[in-house]
């Protein structure tokens, strides 16, 4: 379901879920398009041998989920602003689903209060934040 | 010796002052990409064609400064670790525009907990248009453990 308007917006609201992509060639396109490339984020092996438990999705990608579930939900979205905090490394070639809520709504102003999560198929969260979007009245 | 992290003494002397400024000009079709990679999938983010072509709103995290703290900061001693990003859009990124990301230490606060104390430090970048106008501003956090007193 997607939303188009604040009034279309409750308190509590649960935006649906979104599955990223995390396989490696997905993972490999982006590092390669924000100049992150690095042998940890695109060579298990490489990765193991740094200590982490695998290759790892960077930050500023969760980061990028995050803002992607948002506009899937209310494609007319603005977002403002998106704080993430990086509590645990997700990990590519590892399923992981973006969560969100409505946690506050501004009608005068447009703009909703989402929180959001990073979780994996072991339900443990790796990564959260809040986002402030603005939507038409 | 102390491995303590004088705190306020950084923040006296490095807060708020600009330490880096590089330029950045984006390429549509990466731009597109980083997108299209994290699921986006709207044309205004998908396709350089698009009229209201612009960057996914947390592309301004991922540009990199020239250096990650100022000209004469000590060294911290401890395990150090990203904690954290957070971004501010003030106005749309459009790729093939001339950039400007400037970067200051916005904060240095303390955390403590039962394994000791925790130093964040927050790196602002703020990124303007050719006119002077400021677009985005990312925020990068990050923490160093320090070492219990031997």
């Amino acid at each position: 379901m997607t939303v188009n308007r604040i009034t279309d917006v409750e308190f509590g609201d649960t935006l649906p879920v979104f599955d990223p992509d995390t396989r490696l060639a997905n993972v490999a396109r982006f590092v390669k398009t924000a100049h992150w490339n690095g042998p940890r984020f695109t060579d298990h092996e490489a990765a193991r041998a740094e200590g982490l438990p695998g290759a790892l999705v960077p930050g500023i990608m969760s980061q990028g989920f995050l803002a992607a579930m948002i506009h899937r939900w209310a494609p007319k979205a603005e977002i403002l602003y998106v704080d993430t905090v990086f509590r645990a490394p997700v990990i590519v070639d590892q399923p992981c689903h973006i969560n969100g809520v409505v946690t506050d709504i501004d009608e005068a102003t447009g703009e909703v209060e989402i929180d959001l999560t990073v979780t994996n198929d072991a339900g443990e969260t790796r990564v959260f934040g809040t986002a402030r979007a603005k939507l038409p009245n | 010796m102390s491995n303590a992290i004088d705190v306020e003494a950084l923040r006296e002397a490095y807060l708020n002052e600009v330490f880096d400024e590089v330029e950045v000009t984006l390429d549509a079709e990466e731009t597109a990409a980083y997108a299209a990679s994290c699921g986006e999938v709207s044309p205004c983010f998908t396709d350089p064609s698009d009229p209201d072509f612009q960057a996914p709103p947390t592309l301004p995290a991922s540009i990199h400064p020239s250096r990650q703290r100022p000209k004469g900061f000590p060294k911290v001693v401890g395990l150090g670790m990203d904690a954290g990003k957070a971004v501010h859009c003030h106005r749309p990124i459009r790729p093939g525009v001339k950039l400007t990301a400037k970067t200051h230490m916005h904060d240095i606060y303390t955390k403590t907990g039962r394994s000791g104390r925790m130093v964040f430090f927050v790196n602002r970048m703020e990124i303007f248009d050719p006119e002077g106008q400021l677009l985005a501003s990312a925020d990068t956090s990050s923490v160093v453990r320090e070492r219990p007193e031997e």
